[in-house]
């Protein structure tokens, strides 16, 4: 149905980001507390806006933006990791003295960007939500300008980002080329009909999968991302954790489905997808062994993660690819979450030495971290195993069984990882004076959520099971 | 059907702990009361059941099901003969190792008894769990709080061990989960229907070649739990390095576990492939039983002599697991609670003698029956049992186990009996050098004897030691029809399966054409 109203969320989102910046103006660079609160106002109100429009189908722009259910169960998720990255910088931005309007601003223009990019389906229109969602992005992880780490984060991104947007624009222009469409469904029509794909087509393809590589960051193309999450200010590293994630693979889900699935399988589509799955997984898993710092191991893991989700893909199962994507906002927002909160004034205390001993001093960020850790390993009955259960179940369904296997395999190596946080938080003497910032109610509050969703989704996900196949079953 | 004693008897303890997780720390006497009281009544729930139980059939009793996720994932529970006796042990044994860690647990009381409670919780309902989804859960949820209890009150090489027990454990078991995904798309291709139950399964018709490798992931997992030789190596650091009571309930339950899923899943799904496979499984079996007694004899710390001692018994339990007859299948199955009873008996003992003097070697002992008569009683009937004298439960199990075991080979029986012949050597001996001769260590002279809390920990046990010994066939009587069940479930070759009708709503609308549809849409949402 063509209604204006699809533009509502949207059009709730931008407006808070530059009501932000005008009051800033107003009430000048002091004025921190309220910006937080009109955020979180304004994303209230977006996801109101979203509720009301469940299953009405509104469309605008001659249907190249529309709110079907699949672009709200993404955009519900999109919303709802910004929300928690807010609630953790309300405290985050007065300790680190970051620019707070510019903050917030840019955070909700980069959820815009990413809700472009999951309610369209034409790839001009996903492009340019992807440029949004990028370019905020980019300052977003340099916003603490004086440190160093934070700069070398923004330029690494910057960089790598833009080059990827730039295979992305060329991969287009094939696909154009060949198809004369820029739609999703209009190029995949065009392609099916031909039995063989030309050069342009598969030039196409190949470039726009190596840039949606890049944004979810699959091996060979994550190179940014522990560097990226690393420098980045936690509660933006947070958000980079969750939102281009869920809009990447919301582009591929929509890319995949238009075209009847990833194919035969031995097709070159499956065979490149699956070699990044792999590809994903080992150097995801194996690298974080390696690393010392809270951050960067976190980078890895969702890494690992982006090649679960791969695997669900090439079985696809989207819905199941939903409920990853649900699992692992809770899951990796927690986590950084629980990051944000061992921040200090002076500096972020986030090598893993730091945490030593804090489990039984600050017991409910022992717990929520070692749950969350918990879940990212994959323990029944947390919201993560049910979440690679259901994945590997519909790879082994589709004859994928070795994808499967190296998927359990790499997430038993991944457990030595994940349990190392929690021997660092309970099996060692604390080694220094870490006290953490004074009290935080907000932050606790999305430690809380996180737990209750991880603990939802892992034992009574029935709701959420039925509204993801809700929304996978309009494709 | 009444109450539902079996999700009561689970829940139980994990209902505790979560009081206990909201008391305040300071009160550890009121914790350590009401972590008692919640497995002990899961205990005295364990016992209703043992006096309910109808000896009569085969079948599985107080079942419980219910919708839990759908795609066949269900809650659903059964007790029967073969997980009766084990759901017993396991429910005298954590009151116990509570009662025990009384003292000799001072630091963050409260975070140890969750853990112990949520463990119990775990493990009793792997022994019930009759889905396969919902006994993969409880299998691999039970891991957690054992790796707590291990890394966060054992000895100096914790980590490490605590790690390598999580590790090896879910290398096996993760493999499983995708064989049991494997079976869930067969029964699936085969029917039509979604289920996780383990009786379906049962009725599927697999080939060998399949088979094989579905009872090689199935087998690794519950290998790596027994332990069968080669996978045994976490054992002894797991066992020197974890409390007290984390030592009993590894030896005494969790083991049992890796058997238990031998007997419930791997040898009743995959028949074909276990007569194909026997000559390995019971050569590793022997394997063990020499290995573990050899290692034994030469240990200097009590705590991994008897840890060996385990991967040795536990090689005849396996023994007699394999040799599928009635006697040696109830052999074992006795097998495992006596060996429960005893090691972990004897892991009691090792931690009260470490309470008083802080060392499990060997040689720092010396002549303790002059200190400590009482204590070195119970010390010896232990031993005894665990060396299967005559007229104690050890040797009532360890003949059942090699009377079935000498029916399918008897070279393998006079082999097997090695267990019994190296038992006396190692644990005689360790007696020897520990409780009698000279005084080598003044400290000795100041231990002072059992005390009573000590010796309501054992009493229990010694009790049941002597009863199992001299007059098992009640227990026996209770495994009799669901072991002649299970050894006509497990003679069957090339099972053939029924399209058995289910309730409607579980038919699925249309049988799958299209490909591209994820199946997951199929099927009607209902809740």
């Amino acid at each position: 149905m063509t209604s204006a109203l699809a533009l509502l969320p949207l059009a709730v989102v931008i407006s808070a980001a530059l009501v932000i910046l005008l009051l800033e103006a107003v009430w000048g660079k002091s004025a921190r507390k309220p910006m937080g609160s009109i955020a979180l106002v304004f994303l209230a109100a977006g996801a109101l806006a979203c509720i009301k429009s469940w299953n009405k189908g509104y469309a605008y722009f001659g249907g190249r933006l529309s709110l079907d259910n699949l672009s709200l169960v993404l955009i519900g998720l999109l919303l709802l990791s910004t929300l928690m990255v807010v609630l953790i910088s309300l405290k985050y931005v007065e300790i680190r003295s970051l620019p707070a309007a510019e903050f917030y601003a840019l955070l909700l223009l980069a959820l815009a960007g990413g809700m472009v990019m999951v309610s369209s389906s034409s790839l001009l229109i996903i492009f340019l939500g992807l440029e949004i969602l990028s370019v905020s992005s980019y300052v977003l992880a340099g916003l603490h300008f004086r440190d160093p780490k934070s700069a070398e984060a923004a330029a690494k991104y910057f960089l790598l980002g833009s080059l990827s947007s730039a295979f992305l624009v060329f991969g287009m222009a094939w696909l154009y080329g060949a198809s004369r469409s820029l739609d999703i469904s209009g190029v995949a029509a065009a392609l099916r009909g031909d039995a063989e794909l030309g050069l342009e087509a598969w030039a196409g393809f190949g470039l726009v999968a190596v840039a949606f590589a890049f944004k979810v960051a699959l091996v060979p193309f994550h190179m940014w991302t522990p560097d990226v999450y690393e420098g980045a200010p936690t509660p933006a590293t947070a958000f980079f954790s969750a939102a281009p994630k869920v809009a990447g693979f919301a582009v591929l889900i929509r890319v995949l489905a238009a075209l009847g699935g990833p194919g035969d399988r031995g097709g070159p589509l499956v065979l490149v997808l699956s070699g990044l799955a792999v590809l994903t997984m080992l150097v995801g898993t194996l690298a974080a062994l390696r690393q010392s710092n809270l951050k960067r191991l976190l980078a890895y893991s969702s890494i690992a993660h982006a090649g679960y989700i791969t695997v669900g893909l090439l079985a696809e199962d989207y819905a199941g690819v939903l409920f990853y994507l649900a699992a692992y906002l809770f899951m990796g927002v927690g986590a950084f979450a629980a990051a944000a909160a061992l921040s200090g004034e002076d500096q972020e205390r986030l090598e893993l030495d730091d945490l030593a001993g804090l489990g039984f001093k600050y017991p409910w960020l022992g717990i929520s971290l070692s749950v969350f850790a918990l879940s990212l390993a994959g323990f029944p009955p947390l919201a993560g195993f049910l979440g690679k259960f259901t994945i590997f179940s519909s790879a082994v369904r589709q004859g994928l069984v070795p994808l499967a296997v190296i998927g359990v395999l790499t997430s038993v190596v991944s457990v030595f990882f994940y349990l190392k946080i929690i021997v660092c938080l309970y099996m060692r003497e604390p080694s220094g004076e870490v006290t953490l910032a004074q009290e935080n109610p907000a932050l606790l509050l999305v430690l809380f959520l996180c737990l209750l969703g991880v603990f939802q989704l892992g034992l009574n996900p029935g709701n959420i099971l039925a509204l993801v196949r809700m929304a996978a079953a309009g494709l | 059907m009444n109450a539902p004693l079996l999700s009561l008897t689970v829940f139980v303890p994990l209902a505790g702990a979560l009081l206990i997780l909201f008391l305040p720390r300071e009160r550890a006497a009121v914790l350590r009361g009401i972590a008692l009281a919640a497995s002990l009544a899961a205990f005295g729930l364990a016992v209703v059941l043992y006096l309910r139980f109808d000896s009569g059939t085969a079948a599985f009793q107080f079942v419980e099901r219910g919708r839990w996720l759908g795609f066949g994932i269900d809650y659903h529970l059964g007790l029967d003969g073969i997980s009766l006796g084990l759901v017993l042990l396991s429910t005298l044994l954590f009151p116990i190792v509570i009662l025990s860690s009384w003292t000799s647990v001072q630091d963050k009381v409260k975070e140890f008894l969750v853990f112990l409670l949520v463990l119990e919780t775990g493990v009793l309902g792997v022994f019930l769990s009759l889905n396969l989804f919902l006994f993969y859960v409880f299998w691999e949820a039970m891991l957690v709080p054992m790796y707590f209890l291990i890394g966060i009150w054992g000895g100096a090489r914790r980590v490490y061990a605590t790690l390598k027990f999580v590790l090896f454990t879910m290398v096996g078991s993760v493999l499983m989960l995708v064989a049991i995904i494997v079976l869930f798309t067969a029964y699936h291709r085969a029917t039509g229907l979604y289920s996780f139950d383990l009786a379906d399964y049962l009725r599927l018709g697999l080939s060998p070649g399949l088979q094989l490798w579905l009872f090689a992931a199935f087998g690794l997992a519950f290998a790596v739990k027994v332990p069968l030789f080669p996978l045994h190596t976490w054992l002894p650091d797991a066992h020197v390095e974890a409390p007290t009571a984390g030592s009993v309930i590894l030896a005494a339950v969790l083991l049992k576990m890796g058997a238990y899923g031998f007997l419930r899943f791997g040898i009743p799904l995959f028949p074909d492939a276990v007569r194909k496979l026997w000559p390995v499984l019971a050569g590793l079996s022997l394997a063990g039983i020499i290995y573990g007694g050899l290692m034994a004899l030469v240990q200097k710390d009590i705590k991994s002599l008897v840890a060996y001692s385990s991967v040795s018994h536990m090689g005849l339990i396996m023994l007699a697991v394999f040799s599928m007859n009635f006697e040696g299948t109830e052999g074992a199955l006795l097998q495992m609670i006596n060996h429960g009873l005893s090691t972990g008996a004897l892991f009691l003992i090792v931690g009260m003698l470490y309470e008083r003097s802080h060392t499990r070697l060997i040689r720092d002992y010396g002549g303790l029956s002059r200190t400590m008569p009482v204590f070195s009683a119970f010390f010896l009937v232990c031993l005894l049992s665990s060396a299967g004298l005559p007229g104690l439960n050890g040797f009532a199990g360890e003949f059942l186990c090699l009377f079935g075991v000498f029916r399918s080979s008897r070279i393998l029986a006079v082999l097997g009996s090695l267990t019994v012949i190296l038992a006396a050597a190692y644990l005689l001996n360790m007696f020897r050098k520990v409780m009698q001769g000279p005084v080598t260590n003044e400290r000795v002279l100041r231990f002072r004897d059992i005390t009573f809390r000590e010796a309501a920990c054992l009493v229990p046990i010694v009790v049941l030691m002597f009863w199992l010994g001299l007059y098992p066939r009640p227990v026996l009587r209770k495994m009799d029809a669901s072991v002649s069940g299970y050894l006509r479930t497990a003679a069957r070759s090339s099972p053939i399966l029924v399209k058995a009708p289910r309730s409607p709503d579980r038919l699925l609308p249309s049988p799958r054409t299209e490909k591209r549809k994820p199946p997951e849409t199929e099927e009607p949402v209902h809740d």
